[in-house]
């Protein structure tokens, strides 16, 4: 049996050499999510990381205790990552449309669409797209606006066109709008307490009155 | 928390691999690396290089949830409710640290599934500091300032490397780590400038953990072909010794001016080389407690397993529903 300093370790009753553990499959613990932030109001949605999760509630639970503990957040997003369609990654000076495939030519919608053309397409099987943008490599995708398209593999050549001009663009993501789970702009009070709990902040720990006054005390040799 | 590129680094003996990398895609991967960009996911990388750094960043997540339970062990005993909260976020920011970094090191190709089974078999190892115990309160805070100050140095190095991902979570985690060295410090000096009875504990504490933080860094780099190659490629960023020296300039003048002393008769700074003077730890020792034989080793891994086991129903339970589904790997 294991013994410990820790009582609660020794309550446990732990064997000190267990039979090894066998493999398990790589969705034991869930698939992936990745997660989206909002730093401050109005600002757009940054790419943070992922969380492993059974289903979209629990990696938003998961997600807000992972992203939003410890820092400002007035929004967040999840998507499962096997809903992004991605770009190849390019050079920090070039632009990962240009890598995209020749695709279908799109005929330009603006992304402030007119009432008539967004409901042709939406009867012409279109969806919203959210579309983000990496501008260096190292640093995250950041949401740059909406396209419509029949898939993720259009979206991206939709986006080509909407957003193609900007530069440097190391790698784009498209997002079927429908597959994001988003915190609700009613729920706002949910990122309120974040900044309470003074204790967890470095500026809370100063010690060096203290550290002077016990030398001070010291006998001077 | 715990981040050290060179606890367990490949053999010096072991081949590179490099003679087999198509060489038109080796040097736009090393071109790349010298231009000042990040290596992505999806990019081409040469074996050895996914390999260590698989290694590395696995290395570093289990030493964040295995070094969450020494600390972890205090949270019920910390003296008042303030350090009792303050110690709970501490570890929580830990075990957080953990979820990045797998995640991370899953972008490379293995599940973090395969790296939990490989902690609690043995297989994988995790900063060799965890393997000793916090008999008191002072023990837990020596790990919350000198660890995390040790930890600080290796992963502000690191997040200057190459891959983007493990820059990514590194930043998120040094930001996290500036509350954690400030807590750590303030601790520290709460007990060295107290009661004679909280200074004699402070001091104790001290001289049992000094022996492993001057392992902490790992032991000297053998200018190896390996060393070379990663230093290039920036997976290792500075060597084990210049980590090594940093800690001792930032640290040990903090040590002195509470009014503690380091165990280490010979321990001086050479004004001329810059570089501090100390006994060398015992390495067949650090060797011994690495393999499996130090104090706390097969406490770490039962709990971790413990953990992993007590939680397999609620796992399957909220797994029940799914019809089929395809591993994807994280994609940053």
């Amino acid at each position: 049996m294991i013994n410990s300093h820790d009582p609660r370790m020794n309550r446990l009753g732990l064997a000190d050499a267990a039979a090894p553990a066998a493999a398990k499959p790589a969705l034991d613990q869930f698939e992936t999510y990745e997660v989206f932030h909002q730093k401050k109001e109005n600002a757009p949605f940054t790419y943070v990381g992922p969380v492993h999760a059974p289903e979209a509630d629990v990696a938003f639970l998961f997600a807000k205790e992972q992203f939003s503990r410890r820092f400002a957040c007035t929004g967040l997003w999840v998507v499962p990552t096997s809903a992004i369609t991605v770009t190849p990654y390019v050079g920090d000076q070039e632009s990962a449309y240009d890598a995209l495939p020749p695709g279908a030519v799109w005929t330009g919608l603006e992304p402030a669409d007119t009432t008539e053309a967004q409901s042709a397409a939406y009867s012409a099987g279109e969806e919203d797209y959210d579309i983000f943008h990496l501008k260096k490599r190292g640093k995250a995708q950041v949401h740059v606006g909406k396209v419509r398209a029949a898939s993720g593999a259009e979206a991206l050549q939709v986006a080509k066109a909407v957003f193609g001009e900007q530069r440097p663009v190391v790698n784009v993501w498209a997002i079927r709008s429908a597959d994001i789970l988003r915190s609700d702009d009613d729920d706002r009070d949910i990122w309120a307490s974040t900044p309470e709990k003074k204790y967890r902040e470095a500026i809370s720990y100063k010690v060096q009155d203290r550290i002077d006054r016990f030398k001070n005390e010291q006998p001077q040799p | 928390m715990y981040g050290s590129a060179s606890t367990h680094d490949l053999p010096t003996n072991a081949p590179t691999g490099l003679e087999n990398e198509d060489p038109t895609l080796l040097a736009t991967f090393e071109a790349r690396i010298a231009k000042g960009e990040k290596i992505e996911p999806t990019d081409w990388m040469p074996a050895l290089y996914r390999k260590q750094l698989t290694r590395m960043i696995e290395q570093h997540a289990h030493s964040e949830i295995i070094g969450s339970l020494p600390e972890g062990t205090w949270i019920t005993r910390a003296p008042g409710f303030r350090r009792k909260m303050a110690q709970m976020a501490k570890v929580q920011d830990e075990v957080g640290h953990a979820q990045l970094l797998y995640s991370a090191a899953e972008t490379l190709g293995k599940t973090r599934e395969e790296m939990l089974t490989d902690l609690i078999n043995g297989k994988s190892k995790y900063s060799n500091v965890f393997n000793y115990p916090t008999p008191t309160w002072a023990d837990s805070n020596v790990i919350s300032w000198l660890i995390d100050a040790g930890a600080i140095v290796n992963q502000l190095a690191n997040a200057k490397g190459s891959y983007g991902p493990y820059c990514r979570a590194l930043d998120r985690i040094c930001a996290e780590e500036a509350f954690h060295l400030k807590y750590g410090h303030d601790a520290v000096v709460h007990l060295a400038t107290g009661t004679k009875i909280q200074r004699e504990m402070m001091q104790a504490a001290l001289n049992r953990w000094w022996p492993a933080i001057m392992t902490f860094f790992g032991p000297s780099d053998k200018m190896s072909v390996h060393t070379e190659i990663l230093m290039r490629w920036k997976v290792k960023m500075a060597s084990n010794d210049e980590c090594r020296n940093q800690f001792l300039d930032m640290y040990v003048p903090k040590i002195w001016e509470i009014g503690l002393t380091v165990p280490d008769e010979k321990l001086a700074k050479n004004e001329a080389t810059g570089q501090w003077e100390f006994t060398e730890p015992d390495w067949e020792d650090f060797k011994r407690v690495i393999n499996g034989d130090g104090p706390c080793n097969a406490e770490r891994i039962a709990v971790r397993r413990a953990a992993e086991e007590n939680g397999a129903w609620v796992r399957r339970a909220l797994n029940a529903s799914k019809t089929e589904r395809k591993y994807v790997q994280p994609l940053a």
